[in-house]
């Protein structure tokens, strides 16, 4: 117990930064890379910013940090894979891990099979070969290979649509992850098979820092599903940030699927910039995790870009998941849409934080916005803060959030016609969550979230 | 039978008494605020009403005693003055649960989807609506006139005993309560009784009611014939309140 009596004298942020020097060494004055160089600065940025504390505004509904705190006192792996396969990791610098190393592997998932071209992922790290040949041109591997193989690509893109003053996890993630996955399809393409990344083992009770990248240069099509399947792992920290570009009149579309187990801390930061003419879209899904934070960052950076950012979540239990997005509308003509649900249940938390910034240049926005969450049990609670800052004026924006019970009316409706009440509510609520999920593309996907919510929510009372 | 809102006590229903024999058609008329669509609520079981003093018996069950979802198992039905839009929940879903839980529940097997499916496309078409409806979602944008004639459709698939409709002719045109009434006809028969709320005696020249009721203040003030409708529709309700009062 003398182990934790020296935790409580440290704080969280000093674990890190030790542990970050620990891990890069003293700085070699010119000789370093511009990705170390890069971590470093994050570190940096890191450092000064902190955790949040009491008083962030951002992080107000949220506790991270006294998740963080607890985490780190029951004590986690500290590094990605390949950490964990190196010998010359200085443990003490983090508590010791309470369970071995062993490395935990989630059922496979109907996912599986999709159509696509499946990437495989341990603590973030691609794991084995590709699933099937790629088209020409198509780049997808480890930063350590692209660092070989393609390191102009990485100079050009890593962390440059990453604001790592915006948010210490973003800045964290930035400095630890000693390795990423890269995506790149060249100017021209159209990818037509949905590649598929499975974040489908960590090892037990890990702290994880990963990135992705993906970059879309101009005139290009490309689908990208994420899926983080329940992982029966302990309780693990995930902290990860991806960055995507999407070029001149590309076209990313982008799914999330978060399902890990209730001890997991997930926060995941996604930044999107888009050049002129181009469609992003996301469509973020959890349906499992303890704590879950997605910050979710948009720059149309030129003019007519068209972005999309759908959201679903269902917490239970105790679980906690905060949906935290920023639409930056700095140029003119551009569309944005957004539209977020929930439903939580038990004493479970739901936040949606959504800010629209219209600039001055900005004139001709459309910006749209609705959040609606339906909350079924007292103990259950939700936030709801729409937030538009707008400074041009000829925009077009709106938004709206609602927070309520299951339709009396409805169910009363159903109830009239024979129909069992818990099968009139699980009957209302997928109706509820089948206009997100419905926005998916892919038949596999949505009939894999279909059968999933079947699931959670028929226990649910 | 008396019956109270529940949030704020005030007495709807001030001791109402009807008797609906097996396969009659009764028809239940009055002004505005007179307690018909209390009553309908109430009998289908909605929250919101205390039933202070008083009992329904139906079919030997004492129906009070049940819930909403309960009562429709055991057959009773009530066609929604305002049917709810639910988006995002499919026709077909919607009928097949509830023709399956009704079934289950009155022991019969269950159907087939391809049974269900056929069944859904005759029902349909008693009241004319367009069998493609089965992929929408119940009643969301269906125009006025569909959304009755999908109540009717509902009472047909689910085949009960005793079915309530309430102002199913309110916003209806012409030939919409045709088809409406056509339907209901049809679907008369030794083990069915049906309830007709509604404030217009023209429904009942289409369906031809075995009795006539006059619901004023909450009490049933008269009983009669068809021909009572009638003479409501040509005296209004005024001579009636004057005759209640004097006897009162």
């Amino acid at each position: 117990m003398s182990m934790e009596l020296k935790e409580q004298s440290r704080s969280g942020e000093d674990v890190f930064i030790e542990r970050f020097e620990d891990l890069i060494g003293p700085n070699t004055n010119g000789s370093e890379s511009e990705w170390t160089l890069n971590r470093r600065n994050a570190i940096q940025v890191f450092a000064q910013n902190g955790f949040p504390n009491k008083k962030s505004e951002s992080y107000k509904y949220t506790p991270v940090t006294k998740w963080l705190q607890s985490q780190l006192k029951n004590g986690m792996h500290t590094a990605a894979g390949s950490s964990v396969q190196s010998g010359n990791l200085k443990n003490e610098a983090l508590p010791t891990p309470l369970l071995d190393e062993s490395e935990v592997r989630g059922e496979p998932s109907s996912l599986e099979n999709m159509k696509g071209l499946h990437v495989h992922a341990t603590n973030g790290l691609i794991r084995g070969s590709l699933s099937e040949a790629l088209p020409t041109g198509l780049i997808i591997c480890s930063f350590k290979q692209a660092l070989v193989d393609h390191p102009k690509l990485l100079s050009e893109y890593l962390t440059k649509a990453v604001v790592l003053e915006r948010d210490p996890f973003a800045a964290l993630a930035s400095a630890f992850a000693e390795d990423g996955i890269l995506i790149f399809v060249p100017a021209g393409l159209e990818v037509e098979k949905a590649i598929v990344i499975h974040h489908d083992a960590l090892f037990s009770n890990s702290l994880i820092q990963a990135r992705l990248l993906v970059v879309a240069e101009e005139g290009t099509k490309v689908n990208v599903i994420e899926h983080f399947p329940f992982l029966d792992a302990g309780s693990s920290f995930e902290n990860r940030v991806a960055e995507v570009f999407a070029g001149k009149g590309a076209r990313v579309d982008h799914v999330l699927v978060m399902e890990r187990n209730d001890q997991t801390l997930f926060v995941n930061s996604l930044f999107v910039h888009q050049d002129a003419n181009s469609f992003f879209r996301t469509n973020t899904v959890t349906l499992g995790g303890g704590l879950v934070r997605h910050n979710l960052n948009f720059l149309p950076d030129a003019e007519e870009c068209e972005t999309h950012l759908h959201g679903l979540y269902v917490a239970k239990g105790t679980a906690h998941v905060d949906n935290h997005t920023l639409v930056d509308h700095a140029k003119p003509n551009c569309f944005s849409n957004e539209i977020f649900k929930g439903i939580v249940t038990n004493q479970a938390v739901g936040v949606f934080n959504g800010k629209v910034l219209v600039r001055q240049d900005a004139q001709k926005t459309n910006a749209y916005q609705s959040s609606k969450c339906i909350v079924l049990d007292r103990g259950a609670r939700t936030y709801a803060k729409p937030e538009l800052e707008i400074y041009a004026d000829d925009v077009k924006c709106s938004h709206g959030a609602t927070t309520g019970e299951l339709d009396e009316d409805a169910l009363f409706y159903l109830r009239a016609r024979g129909i069992h009440p818990d099968a009139a509510k699980l009957m209302l609520l997928e109706a509820f969550a089948k206009d997100i999920i419905g926005l998916i593309d892919f038949d596999e996907v949505r009939n894999y979230l279909y059968q999933r919510l079947h699931g959670l929510l028929t226990v649910t009372k | 039978m008396h019956v109270s809102i529940e949030e704020d006590g005030t007495e709807i229903l001030k001791g109402l008494n009807l008797k609906v024999g097996s396969g009659e058609v009764h028809a239940i008329m009055g002004p505005n605020g007179s307690g018909k669509s209390t009553l309908a609520s109430v009998l289908a079981g909605k929250d919101g009403y205390e039933v202070t003093n008083g009992t329904v018996a139906f079919c030997g069950d004492d129906l009070l005693e049940l819930a909403a979802d309960e009562r429709a198992r055991e057959g009773l039905f009530l066609a929604f003055q305002y049917p709810i839009e639910l988006p995002g929940v499919s026709m077909s879903n919607f009928l097949k649960q509830a023709v399956q839980s009704v079934r289950e529940h009155q022991g019969k097997e269950a159907l087939t989807s391809g049974a269900l499916l056929q069944m859904m496309k005759e029902k349909a078409a008693l009241v004319h609506l367009d069998p493609a409806l089965k992929s929408r979602s119940v009643n969301e944008g269906f125009s006025g006139g569909e959304k009755k004639r999908n109540e009717i459709f509902q009472l047909a698939m689910l085949e009960p005993k005793f079915a309530i409709l309430d102002e199913t002719d309110s916003g209806l045109d012409i030939d919409a309560l045709r088809i409406v009434a056509d339907g209901v006809n049809h679907l008369r028969s030794p083990e069915r009784s049906f309830l007709l709320i509604t404030h217009y005696q023209r429904l009942l020249d289409y369906i031809v009611p075995d009795f006539v009721h006059v619901l004023m203040n909450g009490r049933i003030v008269m009983t009669g014939g068809k021909e009572l409708a009638l003479e409501l529709e040509e005296k209004g309700y005024d001579w009636i309140k004057d005759e209640t009062t004097q006897l009162a």
